[in-house]
């Protein structure tokens, strides 16, 4: 498979069936652009044609009345091509975005459908230009590619058809700069490539120097590295300077060799024309055509080799999309899924074990584990054998060090990574056996860092689901303890929380998330705990926001406070992937283990401060 | 033209390009333009060739006039092709003059733009987005390029091409001339609107196309968040429905794209089609010739692209006019951290003592102050340690020494010398700044240390990297010291980035090194390493740490501790144990931690 991407990029044809294969919910609008297209291709050479009749029939004969309908019917094609052009481009314009828009969404879809695992080891930036670029470089193909490419040729050949049924000598006679104007425009299409890529190397080198000392500027200042930044500056500068210079060359030279092999080609049709003229085979109204068809088989030539590239580009970008597509790590669905209600928020981890990275291949991206070493048969357990058991309504804390697998627990629960070995259940039901949607609907995630999307403070706390009402959204809020912050804002819950200028601290944004969690009123709630210090004042709204969110519900909680751990139900001391020590607070007190350990150590503290 | 003024005195520099192309555009056309006059010449002369031959035909002389006629016919032919050869060649340098100046300008206008923005400091920068700034000096300068050098050149040759074919044709018949020319004000029109209406929606597309952009990154970036709460479908919508504005917004486009073609067609078409119409009418009344036809034809077609040019021309000077207001907007920014009247530039170097103040500073005027009457004076040599909780303005406090930012009241004063009067050169050469975002280029590890002193020999960055804990890692590096970092090399751990910035700065063998929070993404013992090494300057450096652990300011001669913007409590560590207050409490609480995480 993967040779087979390193092989040159010819026209592949496999491939430009999967892309055109996108057209066929339009087939009846792509047939109707070929019907113009087509007729809009005769129309044009038709003109100059007509032009010869007007001259030699009726200019000649000194005919009004029939110069006058001939004029007539110029004007009447004239129209028709003009309408038909018009209408034959907004058409292929029209189908392309369309098959565009079905694509884009297909790779939008299959992206949301795709596990943590995918998006842990492959860089977003990448991702975006799929959804993005890839899919443009596609559009030209899909809407003007196919049927421009078959119009221009067929414009070609009507001209040609024109010029032989006029006269075929000197029709081959101009044709003859054909095939110079062939190599002229492939050439200089060469040409200009080569310079072209030049050029974007050298824009693209600008901007990544701008942008990184634009955005490193203090640091430039700060170190007095004005002036040597300025001289690195005008080296990019010039290399970007002398590339542009070199593509002004090409064109220089293009523009009028076009024009000089146009006149030769009119040259020549005088020179021959006149001397066929001397036989009566060529009449004045036959060479001023010649003189139009020479002008006009230009065209669509170089119309053609604009094509040649937008198709070679949006090739490239259809294999990196279909490459996407095909690969799809999708978290398998149930066949018959179980239905979950409202959870009684009974959970269940049997010896459960489990690895980032799967056992059987040698993948190395993973980057989660502090330890991991990547040789070993035996996959870096992260968990080992866990298990424990939380009645509804029960609250379960975590403490363990970093690295200790709390976070994991976590996200097993919400099933973002498949386990390996055990099982996970929900209210007696085995995880798997759940629509991902149902399980995670029940079960409420906060997590430490606080993830705000653009939009305002009511988007965020809702994430835009019209099921929560914006009266849900406050009620919550005002739970929460969150309401008073949000309306100090300038716009309240419809405050933009990206715009510049309202940096919301981390108090805040953790109260946000509690809103949110809050307003999705789920059965089964699981928290990281924010361990960074935040201003006292938020400090004892969030304890109190805390309390507000763990009534009621079955939670797990990765704890870091002292009051959290201590009212918690449950305690699972969590050291290297394994439950050491579990219990009610008096219980692993009276145990004397690891847990008691730390206990005095907070004891001591909470003396000093009292 | 208003802000394009301004460009007149880059086309005085190059003149000497700008003259010989002008006049290289003129005579291109001239060329040109006297083609449909050959050929008109030559169509003329055929029937009255065939005609003389014709009532020769059979005699001796049919065969000389068959030689003269085709002698004739290839000295037109050849006259045609030397035409448009001289018009070809003049072209040619008229590119490789005029074009090629506004490639010059460009270079030279955007160099002062990058001059310009270095001198001028954080406030600016918060006005400013980098992609904005990145906009400025890449599309806007293009828009002025295309007025220097295309739109110039587009406009003379339209000109000059437009004035000759239309006296030329004038001369035949002002009547069919009139005629003619009776769609191109129409077509000068719709382009001008076309390309007007292009621009207005292809900006609005590309707006458009980077809200989709973001959308994405967005989602990709939230995307446990959007699993958490199964919100995978309901952000489909969202990004199908701004994904068929998208659509919509190009096929606003497509539209007026479409009709390009069209509108060129229809005019030009019916030019011609009235050149037949009435030139037909006078060549049966015997006032012109079929070759003026011809003649006419050519002309119709020669004119097109002038005359559409003019109304991209002006399309493109309103573009250009705009981008033009947005760069001198730039340029007009002054820079407010600079030297001044006050400046002594005398100083020559930096002892290192630091003095505060009663330094008073606010980011947005109606908001509380950030830093709150703050003074506290640490002789030259001395320890500084600056602790306090997020956002109590410890960075700020600091970024007031290397005049990063200007105090609104109070000062802030360097060997009892207002920093205001120390030549901003001689200051930020004494001073070694870690900031607490590090930011490192896409250079080598080497170059990255040695942009702390740009003619640091390799030993001394090696000796930076070892002071700095970072000279085993550089060593483990297949490159060593020329591995490059960032978007082309390897990616740096959080930790090794903030040691490399360390070595940076102190490299630099600076009188006063700052360490903003420098430390916090290295572990205890790098820290105590690092922090031993610095040890060794006491007495020669000025050292001032802000840090969220106390195990890295306890050592300090002595310890700001800030709340809210004020020195809440100030002294050793051993006397503000003693104190009992916010420093002690939070001593204890790191104690906690750490005895917490050696647990495990």
């Amino acid at each position: 498979m993967s040779t087979e991407d390193t092989t040159p990029k010819g026209f592949d044809g496999r491939l430009f069936r999967r892309i055109v294969a996108h057209l066929v919910p339009y087939r009846r609008w792509v047939a109707l652009a070929f019907v113009t297209v087509m007729i809009a291709a005769y129309l044009g050479p038709l003109r100059p044609k007509l032009v010869q009749v007007a001259i030699d029939r009726d200019i000649a004969a000194g005919d009004l009345e029939g110069l006058f309908s001939m004029v007539l019917l110029m004007v009447l094609v004239l129209a028709g091509e003009s309408v038909l052009s018009f209408v034959n481009e907004y058409l292929t314009q029209w189908i392309g975005q369309r098959a565009i828009f079905d694509l884009r969404a297909r790779v939008h879809r299959h992206l949301m459908r795709q596990p943590l695992s995918f998006f842990n080891r492959t860089p977003i930036g990448r991702l975006i230009t799929r959804v993005t670029s890839d899919v443009e470089s596609l559009s030209q193909v899909l809407s003007a590619g196919v049927i421009t490419i078959i119009g221009d040729l067929m414009r070609i050949l009507f001209i040609a058809w024109f010029m032989f049924t006029l006269n075929w000598t000197l029709a081959l006679v101009t044709i003859v700069v054909m095939p110079l104007m062939l190599w002229a425009t492939f050439w200089f299409k060469g040409k200009v490539e080569g310079a072209y890529r030049d050029t974007r190397k050298q824009v693209a080198r600008l901007n990544s120097f701008l942008q990184e000392h634009v955005t490193g500027m203090r640091v430039v200042q700060m170190f007095n590295r004005e002036r040597e930044e300025l001289r690195r500056f005008r080296e990019i500068n010039d290399d970007h300077r002398q590339a542009h210079i070199r593509t002004i060359f090409y064109f220089a030279l293009f523009f009028p060799a076009v024009d000089i092999i146009g006149s030769t080609a009119v040259a020549l049709v005088i020179w021959f024309g006149g001397m066929r003229a001397m036989d009566g085979a060529v009449s004045l109204g036959v060479l001023i055509a010649f003189i139009q068809y020479a002008r006009q088989f230009f065209e669509p030539i170089r119309n053609l080799s604009d094509q040649f590239n937008v198709l070679q580009s949006g090739m490239a970008g259809a294999e990196r999309i279909f490459a996407l597509l095909d690969k799809d790590e999708a978290m398998p669905e149930p066949e018959n899924p179980v239905d979950l209600g409202r959870p009684r928020g009974e959970i269940e981890f049997r010896d459960v074990w489990f690895a980032y990275t799967p056992p059987k291949t040698g993948a190395t991206e993973m980057a989660v584990l502090d330890n991991a070493a990547p040789e070993s048969p035996e996959p870096d357990w992260v968990l080992r054998g866990v298990s424990f058991r939380a009645s509804p309504g029960q609250s379960v804390a975590i403490v363990g060090a970093t690295g200790a697998g709390k976070s994991t627990i976590i996200n097993l629960l919400l099933r973002f990574y498949d386990i390996q070995k055990g099982s996970i259940l929900v209210d007696g039901i085995d995880i798997r056996d759940l629509r991902l949607h149902d399980l995670r609907r029940h079960v409420g995630l906060v997590l430490q860092d606080v993830f705000l999307f653009s939009g305002s403070v009511e988007d965020n706390i809702s994430l835009s689901n019209p099921a929560i009402t914006p009266d849900r959204v406050r009620n919550a809020a005002r739970e929460i303890g969150a309401d008073r912050f949000i309306q100090r804002l300038r716009d309240g819950y419809a405050q933009d929380v990206r715009e510049r200028g309202v940096t919301l601290s981390h108090g805040q944004r953790q109260l946000l998330s509690f809103a949110r969690a809050l307003a999705y009123d789920p059965g089964i709630l699981v928290l990281d705990e924010a361990t960074s210090s935040v201003d006292t004042e938020t400090e004892h709204v969030i304890q109190e926001a805390l309390v507000r969110l763990l009534e009621g519900r079955t939670s797990i909680v990765i704890a870091h406070r002292l009051s959290t751990i201590q009212h918690a139900h449950q305690i699972l001391v969590m050291h290297r992937g394994e439950v050491r020590e579990s219990g009610t607070h008096q219980e692993l007190l009276a145990a004397g283990g690891m847990y008691r350990r730390l206990y005095e150590l907070q004891y001591r503290e909470q003396e000093a401060a009292a | 033209m208003g802000p394009l003024s301004n460009l007149n005195s880059y086309y005085w520099t190059y003149r000497r390009l700008f003259v010989p192309g002008l006049l290289c555009a003129i005579a291109s056309s001239v060329f040109a333009i006297i083609v449909p006059g050959v050929v008109r010449q030559a169509v003329d002369v055929i029937p009255q060739m065939v005609a003389t031959y014709r009532s020769f035909a059979g005699t001796p002389a049919a065969g000389h006039i068959r030689w003269f006629h085709l002698q004739s016919l290839i000295g037109s032919g050849l006259l045609i092709l030397l035409l448009s050869v001289f018009s070809g060649v003049f072209s040619f340098l008229m590119r490789q003059t005029v074009v090629v100046a506004s490639r010059h300008i460009e270079f030279d206008l955007r160099n002062r733009l990058y001059e310009h923005i270095q001198t001028l400091s954080h406030g600016f920068y918060v006005r400013h987005t980098t992609g904005d700034l990145i906009t400025r000096s890449t599309s806007d300068i293009e828009q002025v390029r295309r007025y220097i050098g295309p739109a110039l050149m587009y406009a003379t040759r339209a000109i000059v091409t437009i004035v000759t074919a239309i006296t030329a044709m004038f001369i035949i018949s002002p009547r069919l001339t009139a005629f003619a020319l009776i769609p191109m004000p129409f077509l000068a029109l719709s382009v001008f609107f076309l390309a007007r209406m292009v621009n207005h929606r292809s900006d609005a597309l590309q707006e458009q196309y980077s809200r989709l952009t973001s959308r994405v990154q967005e989602t990709l970036s939230g995307i446990r968040v959007l699993k958490a709460y199964a919100r995978e479908e309901a952000e489909q919508d969202v990004f199908e429905a701004e994904s068929a504005k998208y659509r919509a917004k190009s096929l606003g486009l497509a539209f007026v794209e479409a009709a390009w073609h069209p509108v060129f067609v229809i005019i030009v078409g019916l030019s011609t089609i009235i050149v037949v119409w009435e030139g037909g009418r006078q060549v049966v009344a015997g006032t012109i010739t079929l070759g003026n036809i011809a003649e006419y034809i050519i002309y119709v077609a020669l004119m097109t692209w002038p005359v559409a040019a003019f109304g991209y021309v002006i399309s493109m000077v309103q573009r250009a006019s705009a981008s033009m207001a947005r760069l001198q907007a730039i340029f007009d920014a002054k820079a407010d951290v600079a030297d001044r009247e006050v400046t002594d530039p005398s100083v020559r170097s930096v002892e290192g003592s630091i003095t505060f103040e009663n330094v008073t500073f606010r980011y947005e005027a109606d908001r509380d102050p950030v830093l709150d009457a703050v003074s506290f004076s640490a002789p030259a040599g001395s320890t500084v340690g600056i602790v306090g909780r997020t956002g109590s303005g410890k960075s700020t406090l600091v970024e007031m020494i290397p005049r990063l930012l200007e105090p609104d009241s109070g000062r802030v004063l360097v060997d009892s010398r207002d920093v205001r009067t120390i030549p901003l050169d001689t200051l930020r050469t004494a001073i070694g700044y870690v900031p607490q975002e590090v930011f490192l280029f896409s250079d080598s590890i080497a170059g990255n240390i040695a942009f702390g002193r740009m003619d640091a020999p390799l030993e001394d960055v090696r000796k930076a990297a070892e002071e700095a804990d970072l000279l085993s890692n550089v060593d483990e590096f297949k490159d060593g010291f020329e591995t490059l970092v960032g978007e082309r090399g390897i990616t740096l751990s959080g930790g090794q980035k903030q040691r490399t910035a360390i070595a940076r700065a102190l490299v630099r063998e600076p009188r006063i090194l700052i360490l903003d929070d420098s430390l916090s993404a290295v572990d205890t013992s790098t820290e105590r390493t690092i922090l031993g090494h610095l040890r060794t300057h006491f007495g020669k450096r000025t050292i001032v740490i802000v840090s969220h652990r106390i195990s890295a300011v306890q050592d300090a001669d002595q310890i700001v501790v800030l709340d809210e913007g004020r020195v809440a409590e100030l002294g050793s560590h051993d006397v503000l144990l003693k104190r009992d207050g916010l420093y002690a409490s939070m001593y204890r609480k790191q104690l906690l931690e750490e005895e917490f995480a050696a647990l495990a």
